[in-house]
This record gives C-alpha cells, sequence and structure tokens, in this order.
C-alpha cells in the first residue's frame, strides 16, 4: 500500500457552545493522517466526537483549532476552501448513518442518485441522467425497477445503497461514511460492508469509515482510531490493534465484543474505563505504526 | 479471507403486494366545491361563449330590468347585462385572486425560507419586521400602497394585494424550515455544492408545500375579497373595468330602488368561489395532517 497521506488532520478541537458561556469540547487535539487508498476506521462509544470529525472533514462545521490538509489544501481556511471548492466538492463524498432522513422524501430514487451531477453541472458520462442513475444502481447491487420509486418505499438496507450510489456518482477519492451501517439489521449490515468492500478494491478510493461495531472494523478497515471523550486515544493497523491493544479504553471495547460461543460469552470479563489518567497522558508511539496516549511517566517518544 | 461467512443473506426478489383501498375515491374530498368551482372558472374562462349580450354595452332602453327571459340576472342601473358581466368580470376578479396569491406565496417562501436558515439574530431581525407588518391591518396598507402607486390596474392592484398579504404564510415556512433544515440531505446536498435557491426549490419546497398548501388557497380567497371591497369603495378598478368587486360597487344605487338582482347575484358568485376555496383549503389542511401521522 502506498504511503501518501491523502488526509492529514492536525490538532483538530471543536466546541459547541450550549448557553453562552457553558462549552462543550466535542473534539480536543486529534491529529491523524489517512493514506491514499486506505480503509480508516474510527471507532469509540456514542458522543465521543467521531461524526463531528467527519463533519469537519466535510466542511459542514468550522473546527475552533487545527488544520485539515486534503493533498495540499488546507480545507479550514475559508479562502482556500473556496478557491478549491469545486474540487473538494466532487472528490470527497459523505454517507450519512441514518438513510431514512438522508435521502429527500420528495424525490424519486433516480433524481437522488444523480442530484450531485446536476449541482455541479456535469454531464453523464453514460448519456442521460437515467442511464447514470441505471448503472450507478446496477452498480450498487439494486435493480432498475426501483429508479422512480420514493425512498419511503424502499427498505432500509435500499436506502442506504441508494445513499451510497449517489455518493459514488462523482467517482470520489475520498469517501466519509459516518455509521453507515449502525441502522441496518446484521445480514444488510454484512450486505453493506461486503459492498464497500468490493467498491473499494475496484474504485481504490480512500475510505474513512465511522462505526461502532468491532467486528465491522475489523472485518473493514486496515487502520483503526479508537476515540473516548473527543480525544483519540490509540491508532494503530486493524490487526495489530485487535491482538495487542495498549490503552485500557480499547481493551474495555474490545472485552464487550460478544462472542459467538455460550461457554466463552459467560467468562466474558467486562472491563469499565472511568477515563483515569487521561489529563497526563501524552501521544505515544508503541511499535511502528502503533500509537496510543499512555500516562506520562512511560519512555514513549511524544509526537507534538 | 472470511468473505463467505457473510454472504448468507442476499438480495432476494419480493413481490410487491399493492393492498386494495377500500375508500371509494371521492370519499372525503370535496367534490361538490371542486365540481361548483371547475363550472364558475370554466365559465369564465370561456365567457365569449355563454354570453348572451356585450357586457360593456349599455342599452339604456333596458336599464334596472329584473331578471326575465331576455336578461336572464336582469340588467343594472347603467343597463348592462349581469349575466354577461359576471362570466366576463369574474375572469378579472378570478385573475386577480391568483396573481395576488402567487405574488404572496413567492415572497413568504423567499423570505420565510431565508429566515429559516438565516443565523439567529437576522431571524429575529426579519420575524420581528414580519410581526410589524402583521400588525397594521392589511386593508389600510393596500390603499396606502395602492395611492402611492397611482392608477389602479389589474396588475397593480395584484401586486398591492399581493404584497401586503405574505406575512402570515412567512411565519409558516420559517417554522417549516427550521425544522427540516439539519436534515441530513439538506447537508448532504450542501456538502455536494449546491446553493440556497437549489436547495429551497429541490429539498425545501417540495417538503413543506403541503403545510401552506391551505393558507395559499386561502389567499386566493382573501385576495379576491379584497379586490371587491377596494372595487366596492371606489379605489380598486376604475368602474368601466368590470369586475365582481365593480359589480358590487353599484350595490348602493340600487339599494335605494330596490332592485335585489344588483347586489345578490355578483355577491352570491363571490361567496360561491369564495366558500369552494375555504371547503377545498380545509380539506388541503386534513389531507397534511393525516398524511404526517400515516409515516
Amino acid at each position: 500500500m502506498s504511503k501518501e497521506v491523502l488526509l492529514d488532520v492536525r490538532h483538530l478541537t471543536q466546541q459547541f457552545h450550549l448557553t453562552k458561556k457553558i462549552k462543550v469540547k466535542a473534539v480536543d487535539d486529534v491529529s491523524f493522517q489517512i493514506h491514499k487508498g486506505e480503509i480508516f476506521g474510527l471507532v469509540g462509544e456514542s458522543g465521543s466526537g467521531k461524526s463531528t470529525v467527519a463533519r469537519c472533514l466535510m466542511n459542514i462545521y468550522q473546527p475552533a483549532q487545527g488544520e485539515i490538509w486534503y493533498k495540499d489544501v488546507n480545507i479550514c481556511d475559508k479562502k482556500e476552501f473556496k478557491k478549491h471548492k469545486k474540487m473538494l466538492q466532487t472528490r470527497r463524498q459523505m454517507i450519512f448513518q441514518d438513510s431514512a432522513s438522508s435521502l429527500n422524501q420528495k424525490m424519486k430514487v433516480s433524481d437522488i442518485i444523480t442530484e450531485p451531477m446536476r449541482i455541479q453541472h456535469i454531464t453523464p458520462p453514460r448519456g442521460s441522467f437515467v442511464k447514470e442513475a441505471a448503472f450507478q444502481m446496477e452498480y450498487v447491487g439494486l435493480e432498475n425497477s426501483f429508479l422512480d420509486r420514493y425512498p419511503s418505499e424502499l427498505s432500509g438496507g435500499q436506502r442506504q445503497r441508494v445513499a451510497i450510489a449517489r455518493s459514488l456518482c462523482m467517482e470520489p477519492e475520498f469517501l466519509v461514511a459516518d455509521e453507515p451501517i449502525a441502522s441496518l439489521d446484521v445480514s444488510i449490515q454484512a450486505q453493506i460492508v461486503n459492498l464497500f468492500r468490493h467498491l473499494q478494491e475496484e474504485h481504490g478510493f480512500t475510505f474513512l469509515f465511522i462505526a461502532h461495531d468491532l467486528a465491522m472494523v475489523e472485518y473493514l478497515c486496515d487502520r483503526v482510531g479508537v476515540m473516548y471523550h473527543g480525544k483519540l486515544v490509540e491508532l494503530a493497523p486493524s490487526e495489530e490493534l485487535y491482538s495487542n491493544p495498549v490503552h485500557p479504553y480499547t481493551k474495555t471495547l474490545l472485552s464487550a465484543i460478544p462472542v459467538p460461543d455460550p461457554i466463552r460469552e459467560r467468562k466474558r470479563v467486562l472491563q469499565y474505563y472511568d477515563g483515569e489518567g487521561m489529563e497526563n497522558s501524552v501521544w505515544t508511539e508503541v511499535s511502528p505504526g502503533h500509537f496510543a496516549m499512555l500516562p506520562a511517566e512511560g519512555k514513549g517518544c511524544s509526537i507534538s | 479471507m472470511n468473505n463467505h461467512l457473510f454472504e448468507l443473506a442476499g438480495n432476494r426478489k419480493t413481490e410487491t403486494v399493492i393492498p386494495k383501498s377500500k375508500k371509494k375515491w371521492y370519499e372525503g374530498k370535496p367534490v361538490v366545491s371542486a365540481a361548483i368551482l371547475i363550472l364558475i372558472v370554466l365559465g369564465c374562462l370561456c365567457a365569449e361563449l355563454i354570453m348572451t349580450k356585450d357586457p360593456t354595452y349599455m342599452d339604456l332602453l333596458n336599464y334596472n330590468k329584473a331578471p326575465d327571459r331576455e336578461f336572464l340576472f336582469g340588467t343594472d342601473t347603467m343597463g348592462r347585462d349581469i349575466f354577461s358581466m359576471i362570466w366576463y368580470g369574474g375572469r378579472i376578479s378570478i385573475l386577480i385572486g391568483g396573481l395576488a396569491t402567487v405574488i404572496s406565496t413567492f415572497i413568504a417562501v423567499v423570505v420565510g425560507a431565508f429566515s429559516g436558515v438565516a443565523p439567529a439574530w437576522l431571524d429575529e431581525l426579519i420575524m420581528r419586521f414580519t410581526e410589524i407588518f402583521l400588525s397594521i391591518p392589511t386593508l389600510l396598507l393596500i390603499i396606502l400602497l395602492q395611492a402611492i402607486m397611482g392608477n389602479a390596474n389589474i396588475l397593480s392592484l395584484s401586486f398591492v394585494i399581493g404584497v401586503t398579504s405574505w406575512t402570515s404564510i412567512a411565519k409558516v415556512v420559517r417554522t417549516e424550515v427550521r425544522q427540516i433544515r439539519n436534515s441530513e440531505y439538506i447537508i448532504a446536498a450542501r456538502c455536494m455544492g449546491a446553493g440556497f435557491f437549489r436547495i429551497l426549490w429541490k429539498h425545501l419546497v417540495p417538503n413543506f408545500f403541503s403545510s401552506i398548501m391551505f393558507m395559499v388557497v386561502m389567499n386566493v380567497r382573501t385576495a379576491m375579497i379584497s379586490e371587491a371591497t377596494l372595487s366596492f369603495m371606489g379605489i380598486g378598478l376604475p368602474i368601466e373595468v368590470i369586475t365582481w368587486g365593480s359589480m358590487l360597487s353599484l350595490s348602493d344605487k340600487a339599494l335605494m330602488t330596490g332592485s335585489w338582482w344588483i347586489i345578490l347575484i355578483p355577491g352570491l358568485f363571490l361567496i360561491a368561489t369564495v366558500l369552494c376555496l375555504t371547503n377545498i383549503g380545509n380539506a388541503c389542511r386534513e389531507q397534511t395532517n393525516r398524511k404526517e401521522s400515516n409515516f
């Protein structure tokens, strides 16, 4: 795999104002890099700031501090963003968690799929918009008969496929999927994850996959970052992370995976992590490519 | 790889069964109102075919005649045939009603949607302005604007009525937009680079239109009544332009002479149209309320 960096997030911090005085730090000093052509997973419990990171990457939120570099464009800088707006809007696409609300109920499936093309005034490469929509539908495993339907007439898995088709029709380089499988049932989750895998192999796009299902992340992702309370606590290649977790929170998460074996399942000990020692932790490289937020007394070289 | 583990569930072809609705198509729909309204509108559109006399011709031999076989609805104080005038004048009344509604709905949708997506302070400002606008009696505003515009014609009258009646729709639009502006499909469209007007027409309007449908239909009614009121007061269209309103404006003279047909017949037509519109508007509202819970 090439090591070319596509996306570089540096010290990203995002706050939300609850009232004028009370602030909530949703993302706190998060730094990571996504290499070209890899599937990067981001896991963590609800409210740990995964979606906020994704939305910052898509310029939906303007981060309070920090920089996000997409290739050589700092997308947090408004001027630079405007200059490269068209490129960014076509090369990056996002898939949302809830397919019911990410598709307009009043639009037909064919219109939804070709919407990005209409917005960017691109002539469809396959003749007409309808043909283009039909092609993309077939690509994600939907029949052509769905073209004239409305999203409310489709099932959850079919809707999510439509959302995927919409994001794929621009042939993006970078795809952000914000918990794309969380609202689906298990068998459909497997279909969608397999679809992602297949598409990624065929297109070679870079993929940020956000989930809280650790088994899916292990199956799909090349590298995984673990977030806890707005901080990135561990970052490692997925095999390394699953075989050798370093941070206590990662261990907690892994201990929570149910095992499909009743004997072992009963013996499974749930671990708890209450965030102790988070304040004076530093970003440490445990082994090559494996970083973790560890208490400062360790000898690791801190990267700032 | 362990690919095969996940391949248990595939895409299965399923038969779609369309449940037969037990209700007849016309149940719960304002069929009678729609029929009457369509009759009146068609009659006005094809006025030339129905008219028995020239509506502008003043037959001085037959002025103020009660309805008889020649003059179906009688004649007015200037000897014009009311039957012909009703169809001919209805056009302008309906035209003003429609045009004013289009203008006011357009303003309301743009202002309301803009206020809905604007930052809090701007939203606050626009809404307070709207409320101030709303608190001034509409008729007063119309008279003021009409006085500024000078000579009344169909366009200026519809413009004045339209410009003064957008406020309540705008408030509804704003509330609806506030609700749906954070939907993920709006965010998705913004990510793709859609501009304000594209999002407005493609995403916002189709989603909130059903909830303002009722008010839009009611607006046609209000505009027609406004036109009639203005013409009745003599500040609307000049008396030689035939509308239901200007026909009613002759009624003060008619009262003196006891000719009931001059007041009653245009009044009946106006009220019938307005009632039908109200009925249809109410049905629209019920429909949306039902649909919302049916998702």
